[in-house]
């Protein structure tokens, strides 16, 4: 008689064993395992909320394999741009060279916690959410290669994580710390409990809805499928953050769940904030990037929070202060930064600007004068410009441009540790650095390799050093100029 | 001695690295940032203050007004 699945789950789940050769402190080194140091019979009741054995995670996933490509082979790859608005098709390249790889390496975190976890059902749990990551990185490549007949720069699905190019440096930067260079139960904290609970919600739900409305159901299709994976394996930080709270470690796990809210935040306002609300066609949107991080992200993370009885981060108020403002003085950035990414950045039109002023009763006012000028500056001379010529001063924390919340609201500050003053973007990304202060000091900046001679200061070899060919990896103004005549082909290699 | 700082226009949206000798008077150091902004045409007195928020004198020297190397300023106009 066959038994039944729930009658062999829990036996299957929990297959921890007493070592006889070595000690659980040598099995489980602290180094790798996490603080706090527990044994396991601190760990023993660590339980997923929904059970998943071997045999449904590969049924189920064949299933959602079996529905993206029978998308991707319904399209036909002649027609893969069909339909596509110009600025979604330098959305999916933005969103594939920032995130594929990096899905990658959250499959070696992933790895990470399924040796050195502490108890077997989450080594179970990260096992099968690294198969998951392995996946998040298989479909972008797939259908980046797909692309890359039509657009060239789809290339940078595989090559911008292998790159100096600055947004990639900053993504990783994030991730390192996140996971890479982070222990078992830090991992499931920063990577699990926060980022994949509340952010990838925001990339992969909210965007997928937008795909829809942008008639690429292919990247529909596969957002969806790849936020189904993350919301079962980011069910892994809750136990492990149960775990910590039982035993002695608020305070160290409310330092995690702050600085990775505020890291998060960085990225997805610099990636997310900008992709959705200037380079979505109009008829595409369907919230702002406010609306959904309100409601897909904000929501869930005070639900997180009330669930734990942690507090809100001690910068909430400046956070939610950012939430209007911060990613439209990133988009000025990117626009006038555009020849050091792979893709190309868009110039608010008429109908744009007055959704966003819709969305953001300050839009106008704020960045209509600075969207103007630049406008001016094209007519008079040019596409050059329009372009920055200057460094921007970037952030020794999150390094990424050190924007201002709005024009005339500076939130900037320095600190001085041995001899090296160190710039920072706001006083939560100075607190996260200042708190681990051994793990970031070394790192340098883009801006300060320059300034010592480690990266070239001259635009053209800069280009080289951040591996773009110029000019045609490098990206432009979306509609290539102020008069809708001049729009070239995609740029293809 | 070049220096490098890091300068903030109030009417631009982001820092921006200055280098710049530090025997050059504060006022040229505003003057050198406003013009890498978006509105360097624009009129006005260009008041400089330091981290702290402290007004330096514009005639005074970089490195006698107390900036050196990897220092915020912020530019205001009028």
């Amino acid at each position: 008689m066959v038994l039944r699945r729930d009658d062999w789950l829990d036996l299957a789940r929990k297959v921890d064993w007493t070592p006889r050769y070595v000690d659980e402190q040598e099995m489980f080194p602290a180094a790798v395992s996490g603080h706090p140091w527990l044994t396991h019979d601190a760990w023993i009741d660590w339980n997923e909320a929904y059970r998943t054995t071997y045999r449904e995670y590969v049924a189920n996933q064949r299933e959602k394999d079996a529905a993206v490509l029978g998308v991707r082979s319904a399209l036909d790859k002649p027609h893969l741009f069909d339909g596509l608005d110009l600025g979604w098709v330098q959305l999916v390249k933005f969103h594939n060279g920032a995130v594929a790889l990096a899905e990658y390496a959250g499959a070696v975190a992933e790895l990470r916690m399924a040796r050195f976890g502490r108890d077997s059902a989450w080594r179970m749990m990260s096992t099968l959410g690294a198969l998951d990551e392995i996946r998040h990185t298989q479909i972008p490549l797939l259908i980046g290669h797909d692309m890359l007949a039509y657009d060239g720069n789809f290339d940078w699905t595989h090559k911008a994580f292998h790159t100096n190019e600055w947004v990639i440096l900053a993504a990783r930067h994030l991730f390192d710390d996140m996971f890479l260079a982070a222990d078992a139960i830090d991992s499931a904290i920063q990577l699990n409990f926060v980022f994949e609970t509340g952010f990838t919600n925001l990339q992969f739900m909210a965007m997928a809805a937008m795909a829809d409305r942008a008639h690429h159901h292919l990247f529909e299709k596969t957002l969806a499928s790849i936020q189904t994976d993350e919301a079962r394996h980011a069910q892994i930080g809750h136990p492990v953050m149960r775990t910590l709270l039982a035993n002695g470690s608020r305070e160290r796990a409310q330092y995690l769940v702050d600085k990775m809210w505020w890291r998060c935040w960085r990225l997805f306002l610099a990636l997310t904030g900008t992709a959705m609300e200037y380079l979505t066609p109009l008829d595409a949107r369907t919230r702002s990037f406010k609306e959904f991080m309100n409601e897909w992200v904000t929501e869930q993370f005070m639900k997180n929070l009330a669930e734990f009885d942690l507090e809100k981060p001690w910068f909430w108020d400046l956070f939610v202060e950012e939430l209007d403002y911060a990613h439209h003085s990133f988009q000025l950035g990117l626009y006038t930064y555009r020849t050091t990414l792979w893709f190309d950045v868009a110039m608010p039109d008429d109908a744009e600007r007055e959704w966003l002023n819709a969305k953001y009763p300050d839009w106008e006012s704020t960045y209509g004068p600075l969207w103007d000028r630049l406008a001016r500056n094209w007519k008079a001379g040019g596409e050059s410009n329009t372009l920055s010529y200057g460094l921007p001063a970037l952030c020794n924390l999150c390094q990424l441009p050190a924007v201002f919340i709005r024009p005339g609201r500076n939130t900037a500050c320095t600190l001085e540790m041995d001899g090296r003053r160190y710039l920072f973007c706001s006083e939560p990304c100075r607190w996260i650095f200042g708190q681990e202060s051994s793990r970031f000091a070394d790192h340098e900046s883009v801006v300060d390799r320059i300034v010592v001679g480690k990266a070239p200061g001259k635009l053209t070899d800069l280009h080289v050093w951040m591996g773009l060919e110029a000019p045609v990896e490098t990206g432009k103004d979306l509609r290539r100029g102020l008069d809708p005549w001049r729009l070239n082909p995609i740029p293809s290699v | 001695m070049r220096i490098y700082l890091f300068g903030y226009g109030s009417d631009d949206f982001l820092a921006r690295v200055v280098v710049t000798p530090d025997e050059r008077t504060v006022a040229q150091l505003a003057a050198q940032l406003v013009a890498w902004g978006l509105a360097p045409e624009r009129g006005g007195t260009l008041t400089v203050h330091n981290e702290l928020g402290d007004v330096l004198d514009s005639n005074s020297t970089i490195a006698a007004a107390g900036l050196g190397n990897g220092d915020v300023f912020t530019v205001e106009r009028g």
